[in-house]
């Protein structure tokens, strides 16, 4: 009996004196580090499972602070390890203004999509606006930004039930990434191809009086979305937005989106262009981020659950579990962002 | 674009005034909250839109079942937006009516988690009988065809203030588009237009009463005798409980077409480092945005955020008072920020009706000490007008000033027409009057109402203001009587100093439909809001 007991009590210390080590030697190894994110990777960021997996395999905590792209370049870099936005051209802009970085990689993409309802959708495919293919819908940016130039009304469109004139809500492209990438977007299809440098003293203008009647434009993608599918299709009958924004939002909130999803429509702009959230290490502690965010792992929770294509502009092999219809596995129309230098005269003719 | 950077600097000044007066009224707890739910260990402090004092049984039941305080302060929208730009806030959490004065006013990213609750449009709510003979029922109605009626006379309304409240700024922004013919956007260049200043001065005359918030808009509309008001979809629901409980004529809901907008309710968390708080702040969200809570919101007479109005809570939207619960929404753009703005300092300067501000200014011995120094000091607010522009308290062009300071006896009348230097000349006269005496305000409000009598009041927005500690001799009856014999509807509004007594400036704003101000508290707000109301 007393044998049975001492080594109930060894066992017992032993437990304890593993757990206390375990706990010691984990917070002894787990670096912090900090930097910039821009907000659409929040949600990955603050997944327990990702940060559970970047604890026990990479010692590594992600402490961040939300900024738009572009801004988060010209932000005061003292004492951040890495900047994580959600474009080429922030790193462009970054080696114009700092040189190379200390590492960068793209470690998640994502295409700009437009979002809509159901009664618009069916709109606009009925004047050859948006087709559908193999159950996905593609819309033709080129033709939208003509109704969008000409002051077309909803009415004029088949939907007397919406005020005003065609327009895509997106954020604002000086301080978003979205409403930026739009632009690109929107600047190649007016241009006919990639927009380039001597195309700008014809597109700038043209630019100018889209995203002008736009008015207002929200600061952040987040809030834009959640704007969307919250205040109804009246109020934002087509904004611009991630592809990833639909996929993490089903996943999060399944049973909201079992409600909304006769109703919402993802639509892809043809050619649409690729939002590459490319993570740029400024010190050593910040490479060891990439590493952690390339896991195997880390990028499976990143599709499955954010909604993140991963690899270098892959192709994911599944997507029934979201439970989202029309979503394009194979995106062959894409076309690349306009340089940097395009894109800064862009935005700052939109300022 | 440079207009919005000063707009920046505007938003950080006001601190200055602030710290001011926190030394002006040292030692005195400063916001003292509007009302004050539950009791419990952990305190959250939320500034809101007052249009959600209606929500404060849904909200009680939380701080009673969680035991967690929460203390409401009503402020209108863009006075929130205000707030947000100082470098202290004395909050925790945020409840404007729009996201939109979040996202213009969070300069230092300092929001975070913001949800809306709720969503409800502006929509204007007329006399039923009136609606039908304006012939406004069961049909669309756009903008123009109110301002029509709003110009032959036909229609008169109240409304809040636009440059400080949601409601009041979107119905405005509304009028905007209507007036200049349906642009894509609002421009700079179409607000020069003097066909505009023409139209929109003679629109806003059809404004009978104003005020800094809607719910207190709603408060006053009851107490008073008006045909309609612009407001919330939810608050024209609630007037129309009471009014139809009172067994008098409810008010039909119009949604103009053309000049719609929408308030989606965002409440977002001040983060403080106070983890205690942040979990109070999120318990309270997902207990708002719970299917039973939302629920019970509906029935308020307001939309649920993705779903609308669920089939049940249908008939709480009742159609023959107008209210369409399956409309689909389509509100106008705002116009940028920098626009945006210009088109707010535009109400205030040049296009809404012309303000008759009568100051009451109490130099009785009792005053003498604090009082003085604060009554002083808040003039100086409102007189000197670079001070007055940081909080668009500024006067315009026609605007008329009255200083009446007095003792037991009426020590003199100072009048001051537009927003020049005979205004300013009036602060050495305030600054320099000395003090002695004793009190008798009613003869100084009866002499301020002899002094409105000499205009015609349907071309400007009257109050008396007075600026006293409250402790009076002389009594309530001969002003009262005064009052009636006028026919005049002037609200008498008070800002407390000194060691004030509440009481006898509580019956003067009960009888004149009015408000009592704590001057010592936060003056900004208290002048803030008494603007608001002319």
């Amino acid at each position: 009996m007393k044998t049975k007991l001492i080594g109930l009590g060894l066992l017992a210390a032993v437990i304890v004196a593993a757990a206390l080590y375990a706990v010691i030697s984990q917070n002894q190894a787990v670096t912090e580090i900090n930097g910039y994110v821009g907000g659409e990777k929040i949600g990955l960021l603050d997944d327990d499972e990702v940060q559970d997996l970047l604890r026990s395999r990479y010692h590594l905590v992600i402490d961040y602070t939300k900024a738009g792209s572009i801004e988060m370049i010209g932000a005061d870099l003292e004492g951040r390890d890495f900047l994580f936005p959600s474009n080429q051209t922030a790193l462009e802009l970054y080696e114009q203004a700092h040189g190379s970085p200390m590492r960068s990689e793209i470690v998640f993409n994502t295409p700009i999509v437009l979002y809509t309802r159901q009664e618009v959708a069916q709109a606009m495919q009925e004047i050859g606006l948006v087709r559908e293919q193999d159950g996905v819908q593609y819309v033709d940016v080129e033709k939208l930004a003509g109704l969008i130039e000409d002051g077309v009304s909803w009415a004029e469109i088949g939907l007397p039930q919406l005020y005003g004139n065609v327009a895509v809500s997106t954020t604002d492209p000086s301080k978003s990434n979205s409403g930026n990438m739009f632009a690109g977007l929107l600047a190649n299809a007016l241009a006919g191809g990639v927009a380039e440098e001597e195309d700008l003293p014809d597109l700038l203008p043209r630019l100018k009086d889209v995203f002008g009647k736009l008015g207002y434009m929200e600061s952040s993608s987040a809030d834009l979305f959640d704007q969307f599918l919250k205040t109804g299709m009246g109020a934002k009958p087509l904004i611009a937005g991630y592809e990833s924004q639909l996929l993490e939002f089903a996943v999060e909130e399944p049973e909201t989106w079992e409600q909304l999803s006769s109703d919402v429509v993802m639509l892809y702009p043809v050619p649409t262009v690729w939002s590459s959230h490319v993570f740029i290490a400024l010190d050593e502690a910040g490479s060891a981020g990439i590493d952690a965010l390339l896991d195997e792992d880390v990028q499976r929770l990143a599709w499955e659950k954010h909604g993140f294509r991963t690899g270098v502009y892959g192709t994911p092999s599944d997507e029934a579990h979201f439970g989202v219809p029309g979503v394009a596995l194979d995106l062959t129309q894409v076309s690349p962002m306009p340089g940097a230098g395009v894109m800064e005269e862009i935005i700052a003719a939109l300022e | 674009m440079k207009r919005w950077r000063q707009w920046k600097r505007w938003l950080v000044l006001p601190v200055c005034i602030c710290l001011l007066l926190a030394c002006a009224s040292c030692g005195k707890e400063s916001g003292e909250a509007d009302a004050v739910l539950g009791s419990g260990g952990t305190v959250l402090r939320i500034v809101s839109g007052s249009e959600n004092a209606e929500l404060e049984p849904i909200l009680e039941e939380f701080a009673n079942r969680e035991h967690i305080q929460l203390e409401m302060t009503y402020l209108g929208s863009l006075d929130i937006m205000r707030l947000l730009g100082e470098e202290e806030i004395p909050y925790d959490a945020v409840w404007p009516a729009s996201s939109l004065w979040l996202d213009v006013g969070d300069i230092n990213h300092r929001v975070k988690q913001a949800e809306p609750i709720s969503v409800t449009p502006v929509v204007f709510g007329i006399r039923q009988s009136l609606a039908e003979e304006l012939g406004f029922v069961g049909r669309e109605v756009s903008v123009s065809d109110l301002l029509g009626v709003i110009r032959s006379g036909k229609l008169r309304f109240c409304m809040t203030s636009a440059t400080q409240s949601n409601s009041g700024a979107s119905a405005y922004i509304g009028f905007l588009y209507a007036l200049l013919g349906g642009p894509d956007m609002i421009t700079e260049e179409d607000l020069q237009s003097e066909t505009l200043r023409e139209q929109m001065r003679s629109l806003l005359s059809g404004v009978e009463r104003s005020s800094g918030s809607s719910e207190w808009l709603k408060e006053m509309f009851l107490q008073g005798d008006h045909d309609a008001m612009v407001n919330y979809e939810c608050l024209i629901l609630a007037a129309n409980r009471e009014l139809e409980n009172r067994g008098e004529e409810t008010l039909y809901c119009v949604y103009p077409y053309d000049g719609l907008s929408l308030a989606d309710s965002p409440l977002g968390f001040l983060d403080s480092g106070n983890d205690k708080k942040e979990e109070a702040f999120r318990k309270l969200q997902d207990y708002l945005l719970s299917a039973e809570t939302q629920d019970a919101i509906q029935r308020t007479g307001r939309r649920s955020p993705y779903t609308g109005v669920s089939e049940e809570n249908r008939g709480v939207f009742r159609a023959d008072w107008g209210f369409q619960p399956d409309r689909v929404l389509s509100p106008i753009r705002m116009p940028a920020a920098d626009v945006l703005f210009d088109c707010l300092n535009l109400y205030q300067t040049e296009f809404k009706k012309p303000a008759i501000n009568v100051y009451c200014l109490d130099y009785s011995g009792s005053m003498s000490g604090n009082g003085n120094r604060q009554l002083v000091d808040a003039m100086e607010q409102v007189l000197i007008q670079e001070n007055a522009a940081r909080n668009f308290l500024q006067a315009s062009e026609e605007e008329i000033n009255i200083l009446i300071p007095f003792s037991d006896v009426i020590m003199g009348v100072y009048i001051a027409q537009g927003n020049g230097q005979d205004l300013e000349d009036l602060f050495p006269l305030v600054r320099d009057t000395a003090v002695g005496g004793g009190t008798n305000m009613y003869a100084a409000a009866m002499e301020g109402l002899r002094q409105l009598e000499r205009y015609d009041l349907r071309e400007y927005s009257p109050a008396i203001i007075l600026l006293t500690d409250g402790m009076s001799s002389g009594a309530v009856q001969p002003f009262e009587q005064a009052y009636r014999e006028s026919g005049l509807d002037v609200p008498v509004f008070s800002i407390m100093f000194g060691d004030a007594d509440a009481t006898q400036l509580e019956e003067l704003a009960q009888l004149t439909n009015a408000r009592v101000f704590d001057g010592r508290e936060n003056l900004t707000e208290a002048f803030r809001s008494v603007k608001g109301y002319n």
